[in-house]
């Protein structure tokens, strides 16, 4: 088995009276287990301009019902350019330049994937890194 | 303005032939501009003890304010507890009266996500609430936060 960790680190001196200091870490094990998580997929995209949602992390029967963990980061420079994030046409939000995200991902079933979309309106395009830690996946055929 | 950063660190030395590292740190921005997101929740702590869905976060009784939608709100959720076997759903209301789940938080597991916060009318189903569901009645306690604009 593997042992993968995500640590969280939120800071800052000014956002409230006093320091907001936290600090998370985790392991990532296979659901319900202390077994750790041994496989993962990682990439860059560059998300077209588009008003309709795109596949980026595609879920599969595989995976349902399991510990599956996705990180996603904006990686544009501008600060007006987003990506919107949306798990099967529900949208969680808008992932500015900078950004990234950290989230359990269940996949309730094969239509619960991880898409994305670049507006249109900004009329640019997005680059997107990514990762996902994941019990298995579906193969489909060739 | 506040200066805020969250920085992310994912590591493991032997899930691959090669170590894996990722970090990355985001300073956390008002939608569109360079001025620190100046607004939070502070760290909020709540214990669930049934299995029964309640609203983390309710769009309709947020601290008696309205959060500014579509914009560059962010969430963290922590579940504080030990337990690898006890998880607590997590999942947010997609806009059409369904709640859509995101993902389960295992103890020790945490979620940092960025957050429309859409709301549609008072007590509506419509409203992006964010809801967490234990899987078991034993006591649980989410530590949580969102800072937004």
């Amino acid at each position: 088995m593997a042992t993968t960790t995500a640590t969280l680190t939120l800071s800052s001196a000014d956002l409230m009276t006093n320091n907001l200091s936290l600090s998370a870490t985790t392991t990532l094990y296979d659901a319900g287990t202390t077994t750790g998580l041994t496989q993962y997929e990682m990439g860059k995209v560059t998300v077209p301009s588009s008003d309709t949602n795109s596949i980026l992390i595609d879920s599969t029967a595989a995976g349902v019902d399991k510990a599956s963990r996705v990180y996603v980061a904006n990686k544009n420079t501008n600060e007006t350019h987003y990506v919107i994030i949306a798990i099967n046409d529900a949208v969680l939000g808008r992932l500015y330049s900078g950004d990234w995200m950290f989230i359990p991902w269940s996949q309730t079933d094969a239509a619960a994937d991880i898409e994305i979309k670049c507006p249109a309106a900004l009329s640019t395009t997005c680059d997107v890194e990514y990762a996902v830690f994941h019990q298995g996946k579906t193969f489909t055929g060739a | 303005m506040a200066t805020t950063t969250a920085t992310i660190t994912l590591a493991s030395s032997d899930i691959a032939d090669n170590s894996i590292s990722i970090s990355n740190t985001a300073t956390l921005t008002k939608a569109g501009s360079t001025t620190g997101l100046d607004q939070t929740s502070g760290i909020s702590m709540r214990t669930l003890a049934s299995t029964s869905t309640v609203k983390l976060i309710d769009l309709d009784h947020y601290q008696g304010q309205t959060l500014t939608e579509n914009k560059a709100a962010k969430v963290y959720i922590k579940n504080t507890g030990t337990s690898t076997a006890q998880c607590v759903k997590v999942g947010i209301q997609n806009g059409a009266g369904a709640l859509e789940e995101i993902g389960w938080l295992y103890g020790g597991d945490w979620m940092f996500f960025p957050y429309s916060a859409v709301w549609t009318e008072a007590l509506s189903a419509n409203n992006q609430d964010i809801d967490v569901t234990p899987s078991s009645a034993a006591s649980v306690t989410l530590e949580y936060m969102i800072i937004f604009e």
